[in-house]
């Protein structure tokens, strides 16, 4: 059990460290945060409608955009480099290394989760009236379930002929639970709600990041072996 | 199977298939009472009700194939798939075109985000996303598995997405067209 921890970790770190020296995917997918909250302050007429009104939508849309242009590269070095081959070949079991890269998406998204999170409180004066921890709960495992699923089809769009233009067509239809319970428990902790009104949400958000974590290791082998 | 017989079959259940086709056509206009209260728009029921339960009988056939055929990897079983999406993909697209049809009447709008018509729009997507990723890689055989990795998934996905949709709907104000009750 230790040595699988461990194999889940190898695989983690070495994708964190390639990433926190180039700083590829982390500064795209930063600006993105930053002007897509630009770009959605100026589509927003405030005579007609709040900004906090449709907060906690903007919020999500924003994660799962950026969720989209970060994960979507998941394997590409690998790919490009055939390295994906040499790990293959390795004794490494699938599921560990798919486990890895789902540690390592979820450690990245989660660093702009934060961004996002500051960003809109900053840029569309939002208060939170709930509690945090819950909101940290409601996120990150809205934000695990999303990890799982995006990790296993990147694979596949990697690997296909479309690319990335193959991705959000298999995610989205997908996302549509994530989008649901995510979104509204947070407009609901932004509004002060208590903890009962978003047990629920919790419940459901929780059994999703399990269900397609544990489908996702499962069948990740499918999707990688030649 | 001889290739002989599989085309004699095919003969013989494909114009007993039309030919219930124009029976079923000619009973809808012809043969079944008016409804009372929804009047001549109801007779849309015969194509639209048929049509969803072939649509999921459909998405049934693929979730269990593809498992199947990631388990054992009989090539059967993959086309046996691929017939039950291709099935479940034009019988969702019918189920689509005739609900809003009778939505327009009933409800007084095309669209409604009605539990049963948005799973069934996502369906359909996820039935293109099955379709796209079979014919997206050069390995022919890699594609089978992808595809079949999304049917696996999908069957998964679509109760979770089913209460979602359903309890978000919930929250919402409902329809009151149709509502006796009307607005207070």
């Amino acid at each position: 059990m230790r040595t699988y921890i461990g194999l889940v970790w190898a695989i983690a770190r070495k994708d964190l460290l390639v990433e926190f020296r180039t700083w590829e995917r982390l500064t795209s997918m930063g600006a993105f945060v930053v002007l897509i909250g630009l770009l959605f302050n100026f589509s927003i007429d405030r005579s007609v409608v709040q900004p906090q009104d449709i907060a906690a939508a903007l919020i999500w849309m924003t994660i799962i955009f950026v969720g989209m242009l970060g994960m979507g590269r998941t394997f590409q070095l690998e790919e490009q480099d055939s390295a994906l081959t040499g790990i293959l070949q390795s004794p490494i079991p699938l599921d560990a290394l798919y486990l890895g890269k789902v540690l390592g998406n979820f450690v990245l998204l989660s660093v702009m989760v934060v961004l996002v999170f500051v960003v809109f409180t900053a840029f569309f004066n939002l208060r939170l009236a709930g509690n945090p921890y819950t909101l940290f709960g409601v996120v990150a495992l809205g934000v695990l379930g999303f990890v799982s699923l995006n990790t296993l089809f990147s694979a596949m769009a990697t690997r296909s002929s479309m690319g990335e233009s193959l991705l959000p067509v298999l995610v989205f239809p997908f996302l549509v639970p994530v989008v649901v319970y995510g979104t509204t428990a947070t407009d609901r902790l932004f509004a002060g709600r208590p903890f009962a009104e978003v047990v629920g949400n919790l419940r459901m958000l929780g059994a999703f990041a399990i269900l397609f974590t544990v489908a996702g290791a499962v069948l990740f082998r499918f999707v990688v072996e030649e | 199977m001889s290739q002989k017989q599989i085309r004699w079959a095919i003969g013989v259940l494909g114009t007993l298939g039309i030919a219930a086709v124009i029976v079923l056509h000619w009973m809808v206009f012809f043969w079944v009472p008016t409804e009372s209260t929804m009047g001549i728009v109801q007779r849309i029921f015969y194509i639209h009700v048929p049509a969803w339960w072939i649509a999921f009988l459909g998405f049934g056939l693929v979730a269990l194939c593809s498992a199947m055929y990631l388990w054992i990897g009989d090539e059967r079983l993959d086309r046996a798939a691929v017939a039950g999406a291709a099935a479940g993909m034009v019988f969702t697209t019918i189920g689509l075109l005739t609900g809003p049809l009778w939505g327009r009447v009933a409800w007084g709008t095309w669209w409604e985000w009605e539990p049963r018509l948005t799973s069934a729009l996502i369906l359909w997507f996820i039935y293109l996303g099955y379709f796209l990723v079979r014919r997206s890689t050069e390995n022919p055989e890699q594609g089978k598995r992808f595809a079949a990795v999304v049917g696996v998934i999908g069957v998964l996905d679509i109760p979770l997405i089913h209460v979602s949709v359903t309890w978000l709907r919930s929250l919402h104000p409902q329809a009151v067209i149709l509502n006796p009750d009307g607005l207070a």
